[in-house]
């Protein structure tokens, strides 16, 4: 049953125009039905299944820079007008806002097709990815201490209707598959993790991939417990395609998100059309990335998704818009709009961010290193947002000697800022790949995209353990 | 509040929406054992809450947020599933039945997931004041509009109220299982909050107050306003110290948040994970005499206070620590029963879409007779201890080590002398409780994490200046 399908659009034009009563210069109302499963195997044993079904709404008047939000799990229209009362009482009163005429509602079906709806595939065969998965990281060696594998589904049917007229109607659907494994040698312990996700139905996913997924994590703490504490010093670091680009994202990405140009919170204010990195780059944000786990057809605000070029050629050529964000710089939203759900008001946010392909091979750009620190993947770190200043873990990290990855290091980090390795990458290959992850900011969370090729940063300060 | 079997006049009441009507969860109840559960449980929740953020006299942010739902459990071959709805429909309980019996066959059986056995009664404990009803929207933003310019008129080196916030919230629960668990429950409660920026010779300070009650009326707002100006204004002028040995007396806020660190270290879920440093120390000395300790899941000021928890357990006090002794820890039904113990009523839910997890009610450490100033008055040569950033990610909850950054106001010869800026205090958790030497009769309702605590002094601790 679908609520979403069955509310009156006028009514919740309705809403909007009450809202705007005394005054605003933006209202909005947005309903969403979601419903999630997730399982989980821990220790040998399934020992979570939860899931569940919950409908509701946001309403929200913008004034300014202000904003105010109510929502509810109720839909119906005492609620409705209930919370179209609340955020026009937070005004002093005045003319009524303008609420343009309902234009004809608008879906982009297909857009990311969706083969075999989760929902319609039995438990039994989700237990047995899980198994799957279990049982491939298992096998890996008497080493792996702890196997956690974990399943999550989830579909959310949102519509929006805004006092710009327009309503938008969106339905998505995700499936994902995380591994984390423990291994232990004595007393060393070393952990390694892996995921597949993506805007899509279950056809992502079958048993020989589950097992794919926690073997990959399996093998990345196996190869760390036999790792040699990271030396300290300054030299050329090769990123890895995929996770690699999780140092993008938190480094520069966040920079590039409207909120922090407006705050002035951020290194790349004012800094449009000027070089922010070597000639070589180029990167992006595609919210509509073909069935990508950070896409959808609309963002949260009823903006279409797009592609947008952030550098072109090492210049500053974009940045993430919503709404407000976009009024505020006088520019275009950029279907960036984002939100957890209909408790929380739309942020900029990032979908799908990437560094593009280059010309290289992974090879090449190993060979051409005499000595350096090869970063297969990372682990979580810390920005300082204003300046893009970074620490991040190494969680799987090499030693690259005469060309050649060698020994497996432990303990290392790497040290720097967005700007500064930007412009110190000398070569990429083009092995893109994309990996899926979930993204914090001002207590919402919301599924990204994070990716690039195997590239090289010249220098870069490695802070080490031994 | 209601005891087991009772009937409940706010079930009665006209116009009870479905999630929290006993009447409605007892048919939900038997259409669960009818389906095939062995046990069945249905958790309702109903509720309101308003944010309001004031700014230079306006609203700048309001949010209301209204939430209604069940989640249920069910208990069926030793396993349990879990699933949750907003939507009160019969199609829709009839499908939260059926997911919830779904997950618990999908999940491997647990011999310690239980439901809780019915209780003999709860105590009757007035959690709500019908008075919160009784204010507009606009009589609410005006409390936080007086707050703010009580701080503003404090002193003309208030330059800046940075948050202004009001909040409150009116919730109701209802709980029905099989094994015949039936209770009710409404409860109400409201703050003021401020930080406050004070300015002189270009240095930056800040204050923060709180004022807690259960209706708005018992808010002090021209006093909170007032107070957490003067706390940012007494640390104007501060300078560095040299590093020193001394008595640290914390503040209430202070303490508080040492407690929250504290309270999750006695959790059973911790200690049965290996992530508390109390698990070997059961009926052991681990805190100075004058340690009282107290998780009082009853005290009629307490946020936190219920008649039963999550899963049907009365609540009640339950002794953490006394005269310096550790008593036990805080065990939900699961970690209860693997530890061979009852479950002291600390099986949280945070909303019907949650599963309980063990957590502290209210921490309530007792006072003395002893006036602050006098404790103050009692030190040699110490740091009374105003702010404290960082106790939380500064603290490691395994080994009780930490380190944070602190504002304060230095003492010398029982007297405060001058206000401190770039110092930290390092110690651990075992010591500092050790090392308590004093504790004031100024006891004060901290609402982030419910905890009631005095003024704090602790002997030998280092002070780390210039």
């Amino acid at each position: 049953m679908n609520v979403v399908d069955t509310l009156d659009l006028e009514l919740l034009h309705e809403t909007v125009r009450r809202a705007l009563e005394r005054g605003g210069d933006f209202a909005e109302v947005f309903v969403e039905e979601r419903d999630t499963l997730s399982m989980r195997k821990e220790d040998g044993r399934i020992d979570q299944v939860a899931g569940g079904r919950e409908a509701g709404f946001g309403v929200r008047l913008c004034v300014g820079d202000r904003t105010y939000y109510a929502h509810s799990d109720e839909i119906d229209e005492e609620s409705l007008g209930r919370a179209a009362t609340t955020v026009a009482a937070a005004l002093e009163r005045g003319d009524a806002g303008v609420a343009q005429r309902l234009t004809t509602l608008r879906t982009d079906r297909g857009r990311h097709p969706v083969v075999v709806p989760p929902e319609t595939v039995a438990i039994e065969r989700k237990r047995a990815l899980l198994d799957a998965g279990d049982d491939a990281a298992r096998s890996a060696g008497e080493r792996i201490a702890q196997v956690t594998v974990a399943y999550g589904e989830g579909r959310r049917q949102v519509l929006v209707v805004n006092s710009l007229g327009d309503a938008v109607r969106d339905d998505r659907t995700r499936v994902r598959l995380i591994a984390h494994v423990v291994a232990r040698r004595d007393d060393v312990i070393q952990t390694g993790y892996d995921s597949i996700g993506g805007s899509t139905g279950f056809e992502l996913l079958d048993e020989e991939t589950a097992g794919t997924v926690a073997a990959a994590a399996a093998d990345k703490a196996l190869a760390m417990l036999s790792a040699r504490p990271a030396p300290a010093g300054v030299m050329p670091v090769v990123l890895a395609n995929g996770f690699g680009g999780v140092l993008f994202h938190e480094a520069c990405g966040h920079g590039l998100e409207a909120d922090t140009i407006v705050k002035g919170a951020s290194i790349y204010a004012g800094k449009m059309g000027e070089s922010v990195a070597a000639p070589i780059v180029d990167a992006y944000d595609d919210g509509g990335l073909a069935n990508g786990w950070g896409s959808a057809a609309f963002d949260d605000e009823g903006v279409p998704t797009q592609r947008t070029k952030v550098i072109d050629g090492g210049r500053l050529c974009g940045y993430l818009y919503d709404r407000l964000h976009a009024g505020r710089l006088g520019a275009r939203p950029s279907g960036n709009g984002r939100r957890q759900s209909f408790r929380h008001i739309p942020l900029p946010r990032m979908t799908t961010t990437y560094i593009g392909p280059g010309d290289s091979t992974p090879d090449e750009i190993i060979g051409a290193t005499e000595r350096g620190f090869f970063a297969r993947s990372l682990a979580g770190g810390q920005v300082e947002p204003a300046s893009g200043a970074f620490v991040f873990g190494v969680a799987e990290g090499y030693l690259i000697e005469n060309g050649r990855v060698t020994t497996p290091l432990r303990g290392a980090t790497l040290i720097g800022s967005g700007i500064e390795i930007l412009n110190r990458i000398d070569m990429v290959a083009s092995d893109m790949e994309i990996r899926t992850g979930m993204c914090g900011k001002d207590g919402q969370s919301v599924p990204v995209g994070t990716g690039q090729p195997t590239l090289r940063i010249a220098e870069m300060t490695i802070g080490g353990t031994a | 509040m209601r005891g087991p079997g009772e009937g409940s006049s706010v079930s009665d009441r006209t116009g009870t929406p479905a999630c929290v009507d006993l009447g409605a969860l007892e048919v939900l109840v038997e259409r669960a054992v009818a389906a095939g559960a062995d046990d069945a449980e249905v958790f309702g929740q109903r509720s309101v809450s308003r944010r309001i953020k004031v700014y230079g006299g306006e609203v700048e942010q309001l949010t209301q947020a209204s939430r209604s739902g069940l989640g249920v459990r069910v208990r069926r071959d030793g396993a349990i599933g879990y699933a949750y709805t907003s939507d009160m429909s019969d199609d829709s309980l009839d499908d939260v039945v059926a997911r919830a019996l779904a997950h618990a066959a999908a999940t491997d059986a647990d011999e310690d997931a239980m439901l809780a056995d019915a209780p003999d009664e709860y105590a009757g404990v007035e959690l709500y004041d019908p008075r919160l009803e009784d204010l507009s929207v606009e009589e609410k933003i005006g409390l936080a509009v007086t707050a703010e310019r009580a701080a503003l008129d404090h002193d003309p080196r208030v330059k800046l109220v940075e948050d202004t916030i009001y909040a409150d919230g009116d919730a109701e629960i209802a709980l029905v299982s099989s094994r015949g668990v039936r209770g009710t429950y409404r409860e109400s409660d409201c703050y003021v909050f401020l930080y406050v920026l004070a300015e002189e010779d270009d240095a930056v300070e800040t204050g923060i107050a709180y004022s807690v009650g259960r209706d708005p009326a018992a808010l002090d707002a021209e006093g909170c306003g007032e107070k957490a100006a003067a706390r940012a204004c007494r640390l104007l002028g501060a300078r560095p110290c040299p590093s020193f040995r001394g008595t640290a007396v914390l503040e209430p806020y202070v303490a508080a948040s040492v407690l929250t660190v504290l309270g999750a270290a006695l959790t059973a879920d911790a200690v049965q994970k290996g992530r508390s440093l109390f698990a070997p120390l059961e009926g052991r000395k681990v805190a100075s005499s004058l340690v009282t300790l107290v998780d009082d899941g009853i005290h009629p000021e307490g946020l936190a206070s219920a008649p039963f928890d999550g899963e049907g357990t009365p609540c009640g006090r339950t002794p953490l620590i006394t005269d310096g002794i550790l008593q036990g820890f805080l065990y939900d039904v699961r970690t209860g029963h693997r530890a061979g113990r009852p479950s002291t009523g600390n099986g949280h839910r945070g909303s019907y879409q949650s599963t309980p997890s063990v957590q502290p009610s209210n921490l309530v450490l007792a006072g003395s007779s002893t006036a602050a100033d006098e404790v103050v008055a009692a030190v040699e040569k110490g740091v009374l201890v105003t702010d404290a950033v960082g106790v939380h990610s500064g603290a490691n909850p395994v080994s009780g080590e930490f380190s944070v950054g602190i504002s304060g106001l230095l003492i010398e010869g029982g007297r405060l002398t001058r206000p401190l800026r770039e110092v930290t205090l390092a110690g651990d958790l075992l010591s500092m409780l050790r090392g308590i030497v004093a504790l004031g009769d100024d006891a004060e309702w901290v609402p982030s994490g419910s905890v009631l605590v005095p003024t704090v002094a602790i002997e030998d601790m280092s002070v780390a200046g210039s």
